[in-house]
């Protein structure tokens, strides 16, 4: 089975579902990606995958969707189109050093530890230039240990 | 009333400014809240496989049956989650903004009002859509503060993404979408989830960013945030 069809399948719809999609294009206007680069479509990608194409790694929404839901407030199908980039990224093994470390934890502790999470993403952080906001992070956040966190 | 209390990771961590004032406000308002037993993560936005995401929240109302009918999840990705996951609507799943109603202002101690003060409510992403998961009053906040006399600012900022969701994934993300939300707003910045929190204060300079409960515990003349 292709891989986009897989995905679908992890979201719970099918692939006819989208054919309802009237291409008018609100959530191409709405979407949060386009505040950044003007190239992001989720009715071209939603019509992409109903006609059984491939969608690759590098589809601006695949890479650059923030989860805002944007799109579906205002389609009037009101279809989940980050649902759907998260069962992309699922299926196309796109991972970032923080969502593993997340996972990691999730894994371990059966949650989010922060500390752990941010050990793990040291290098990522380090070479991504996250240090300088270090001083403002550690205004609220404090250190805590992780007496609460239990295996489960 | 006795809520089971979902906090999730985030206000165990570093959101535990929010999650101590959930219950202040809370205890004065005479609720309960007692932590769901052993509750694990919700999953976030991290899972791709929709059943293994919803799966995390249904263990946690599993631990939750037969101890609460009421659940109240502050952290908005975990208040979806558990909404989401309650699929035979066996509880009632709220946001803490939820029990800010008539009667609550009616007992509610009065030490500040918020007079000469700027205010943009900044709501993001999960507590206004989708349909099914959104807040019912998506007016509180405003409401709030123009109840106690503060100017509400920053109608076009308040439901646009902060972009928090990518701050480890590709930070120009968001710092880009969190600056137009500066930009589009005015005064403190009142905001409800730990990752719009996170998001906004990295780049927001010398602008306020509060949590609402920080707002509340103000108008209520507590020692002060503002
Ligand atoms: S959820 Fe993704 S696709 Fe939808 S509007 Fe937001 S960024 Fe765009
Ligand atoms: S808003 Fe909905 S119906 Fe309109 S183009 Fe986008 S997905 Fe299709």
């Amino acid at each position: 089975m292709p891989k986009t069809d897989n995905a679908i399948e992890l979201t719970g719809y099918l692939r006819q579902d989208f054919s309802v999609c009237l291409g008018c294009k609100i959530c191409a206007s709405v979407c949060s990606v386009n505040d950044i680069s003007g190239n992001a479509n989720p009715q071209d990608m939603l019509q992409r995958i109903f006609l059984g194409r491939e969608i690759s790694a590098g589809e601006p929404l695949v890479r650059s969707c923030t989860g805002c839901y944007r799109c579906t407030g205002a389609c009037p199908w009101e279809i989940r189109i980050p649902d759907v980039v998260r069962a992309l990224r699922h299926e196309l093994k796109i991972e970032s050093p923080f969502e593993k470390a997340f996972k990691g934890s999730v894994a371990l502790f059966g949650r989010v530890y922060e500390p752990y999470v941010l050990m793990k993403a040291v290098p990522f952080l380090l070479k991504g230039g996250y240090i300088q906001h270090m001083g403002r992070w550690m205004e609220y956040m404090g250190f805590h240990l992780p007496h609460k966190v239990k295996r489960t | 009333m006795e809520y089971g209390y979902y906090p999730g990771c985030s206000l165990t961590g570093s959101a535990h400014k929010l999650d101590k004032g959930i219950k202040q406000i809370f205890a004065r308002a005479g609720h309960s809240v007692k932590e769901i037993p052993d509750w694990n993560c919700c999953g976030a936005f991290e899972y791709g496989d929709r059943n293994e995401l919803l799966n995390f929240s249904k263990k946690n109302l599993e631990k939750a049956r037969g101890h609460f009918h009421e659940i109240v999840a502050p952290c908005p990705a975990c208040y979806k989650n558990l909404k989401e996951a309650d699929e035979a609507y066996e509880f009632g799943v709220i946001h803490p903004l939820d029990i800010f109603d008539e009667s609550f202002f009616a007992w509610m101690k009065q030490g500040r009002d918020l007079k000469g003060q700027v205010f943009t409510p900044y709501y993001g992403c999960i507590l206004l859509r989708p349909r099914e998961t959104a807040l019912r009053n998506k007016n509180i906040m405003e409401d709030t503060i123009a109840r106690f006399g503060g100017e509400v600012a920053g109608e076009a900022a308040k439901d646009r993404c902060c972009g928090g969701n990518q701050i480890f994934i590709d930070k120009s993300v968001t710092e880009k979408l969190s600056g137009i939300i500066l930009e589009k707003s005015r005064g403190t910045l009142v905001v409800f989830c730990p990752l719009c929190h996170m998001a906004l204060k990295t780049f927001s300079g010398e602008r306020k960013v509060i949590y609402f409960t920080d707002l509340l515990l103000h108008i209520m003349g507590d020692k002060s945030v503002l």
